[in-house]
């Protein structure tokens, strides 16, 4: 359509032979194409910005806080989701053996499944988005249910079952969440809104590279998406230890020895005044 | 105040590890067991993964045995010749141990197996430990000549004084065939290695009953004898597995140290009856916290498997 346009113009302007009026006509094209490119979605960018993104392990990291906050339509609500990327987990399994005694029955393998799940929305999920969304961008336990490969499981009831016990599982040891109505609101004056959160970081998240993603989603649909970067890092002699006890093994058996016998017998010679002979 | 752990991954107050430590170095001091029945399921409990608490906790008992062991070689309680022999047929029994877990895992089932071995191991030891240490109290209180176990003794003796190869074991004050020693020894090594414990609660009793050996010589020898297995474990664990973590046994052993000091000189003014009726008491508890453990519903059905 703009080639046809485009064209009709030079013809009329070689038709009206005036090099002065063609430029005038071109500048009024150009700035008509621009503002229909510029006029073409409604929405205005999401933004999202982790504050805190580098969070360093030492002797004293019991744990830290996050704050994600950004930008976004007035009338859009929102999701966070922090992930940590996807692995394959192998879990040992408690089942009644002999209809009374508990014990480890078997091995169970989450294939598809981040170490680390949380999901906050300014409202209730379910609510919000409809399942196809979800399941779209694996939000919700719901939907992570449905991504995640579980074997060896009989049918779908015994995958519910122990995706259930898993999410348990994580919850308890502060690496899986899910909440609404902790995502701060405000409406800026230019009528944009501005979002933010606070939340802690649990010292349990083992150190790795974590994705904030942030959904602006409206009549159950995703909108728009933005994303930002959380990684944990261990440093200093934390990070010499962990690092020793895994590439110089062998060293760091002899070291952990040797401390032990030392301080066996440095304790010893402190007592020996004390322990009194025969 | 918190410290985190390299290994375990996880960030732990440092009062729970020394107090832990303290805890059950003092047992170790006084009875002569590595305490890992108890150490390990608590600091499962305190959140450190499975395969880091076990392994850490061999790391730890290497400092609270050599604490031990020289405070009770210090007043002449270490056999060290039958310490050696029970560490040779450990070392067997070990090799024999984990090649029948490989068979166990094999056939299936496995889990059961070592789950009820360690409930009957824990429970016969305990209940047998209490009841003979109640008889020996109370046949030391009405002075009664004991003569029906001196008969009983003396079969049991011409048997084993009927094997080749007798030995005098002068701290013990004791003879016996070098293989006594070295098939007891294999015996709970092989045991040890199933239930994935150190067996100090069974070489105890093996000590006392079966190779008749005075009760504060045999706290001084099996600590001297779970040193030198807890090494090997410590090596193996840190070099194989990567599950030791050297902050987590440095805290643990502050306490152990210490305990294992205390609880020798304590050990001493207690009689052999005293010493063997608590302990019994406390293999018992155990035994009771595991059935409890087996027959109530766990909050969590999953848990964390070797590796990640």
């Amino acid at each position: 359509m703009h080639m046809h346009l485009h064209s009709f113009i030079i013809h009329y302007a070689r038709f009206i032979g005036s090099t002065r009026f063609l430029g005038t006509l071109l500048l009024l094209l150009v700035y008509s194409l621009f503002q229909l490119v510029a006029a073409k979605p409604a929405s205005a960018m999401l933004t999202a910005r982790a504050n805190h993104d580098h969070i360093t392990i030492d002797f004293f990291y019991h744990g830290s806080s996050v704050s994600v906050r950004g930008e976004a339509d007035p009338n859009v609500d929102l999701v966070i989701k922090i992930t940590s990327p996807e692995g394959h987990q192998v879990l040992k399994q408690k089942g009644k053996v002999g209809g009374m005694l508990w014990m480890n029955v078997g091995q169970l393998k989450f294939e598809n499944t981040p170490n680390f799940y949380e999901v906050f929305s300014t409202k209730k999920i379910d609510d919000i988005l409809s399942r196809d969304e979800m399941e779209k961008y694996t939000i919700g336990y719901t939907a992570l249910q449905k991504h995640v490969e579980v074997s060896p499981v009989a049918n779908e009831e015994e995958k519910a079952k122990w995706f259930s016990e898993f999410v348990r599982f994580k919850e308890d040891s502060k690496v899986y969440a899910t909440s609404f109505g902790k995502i701060e609101t405000t409406m800026t004056k230019d009528g944009r809104q501005d979002y933010y959160i606070l939340t802690d970081w649990p010292y349990q998240a083992q150190p790795g590279d974590y994705l904030v993603s942030v959904y602006a989603v409206k009549s159950g649909k995703v909108v728009e998406q933005a994303e930002a970067k959380v990684n944990v890092e261990q440093v200093g002699m934390v990070k010499a230890l962990a690092t020793m006890a895994k590439n110089n093994a062998a060293f760091y058996g002899f070291l952990s020895i040797g401390v032990a016998l030392g301080a066996g017998f440095g304790v010893s010679l402190v007592f020996r005044k004390g322990g009194g002979a025969h | 105040m918190y410290l985190y752990l390299p290994v375990a991954l996880t960030s732990i107050n440092i009062l729970v590890p020394v107090g832990l430590g303290l805890a059950v170095g003092l047992l170790s001091g006084l009875f002569g067991v590595g305490g890992g029945f108890l150490m390990t399921p608590l600091l499962i409990m305190f959140g450190i993964p499975s395969t880091v608490a076990a392994a850490t906790d061999s790391n730890q008992i290497v400092a609270a045995s050599t604490s031990g062991t020289y405070a009770h070689w210090k007043v002449g309680n270490v056999d060290f010749k039958m310490g050696l022999y029970l560490l040779v047929g450990g070392s067997l029994g070990g090799v024999v141990g984990v090649q029948g877990i490989k068979l166990l895992r094999a056939m299936g089932n496995a889990d059961f197996v070592i789950k009820m071995t360690y409930v009957l191991m824990l429970g016969i030891v305990g209940v047998y430990m209490f009841v003979e240490s109640l008889q020996s109290m109370k046949k030391n209180k009405n002075a009664v000549v004991e003569e029906a176990k001196t008969e009983k003794e003396s079969a049991m003796g011409r048997f084993l004084k009927s094997l080749p190869l007798q030995t005098r074991f002068e701290k013990s004050g004791i003879t016996h065939s070098v293989f006594v020693p070295i098939v007891l020894g294999a015996f709970v090594g092989i045991l040890a290695a199933i239930m994935g414990v150190g067996g100090g609660f069974l070489m105890v009793p093996i000590m006392v009953y079966m190779l008749r050996m005075p009760m504060h010589v045999v706290v001084g020898t099996s600590l001297f004898q779970i040193l030198f297995t807890c090494i090997e474990v410590t090596f193996l664990q840190a070099y194989t597995n990567h599950s030791v973590d050297f902050i987590l046994a440095v805290l643990l052993l502050l306490g152990s140290t210490v305990g294992a000091q205390v609880g020798a000189v304590f050990g001493r003014k207690l009689k052999a009856e005293q010493l063997k009726i608590l302990l019994a008491g406390i293999v018992l508890a155990v035994t009771v916290k595991i059935i409890f453990e087996l027959t109530l519903t766990p909050s969590l059905l999953l848990s964390q498997a070797g590796g990640h």
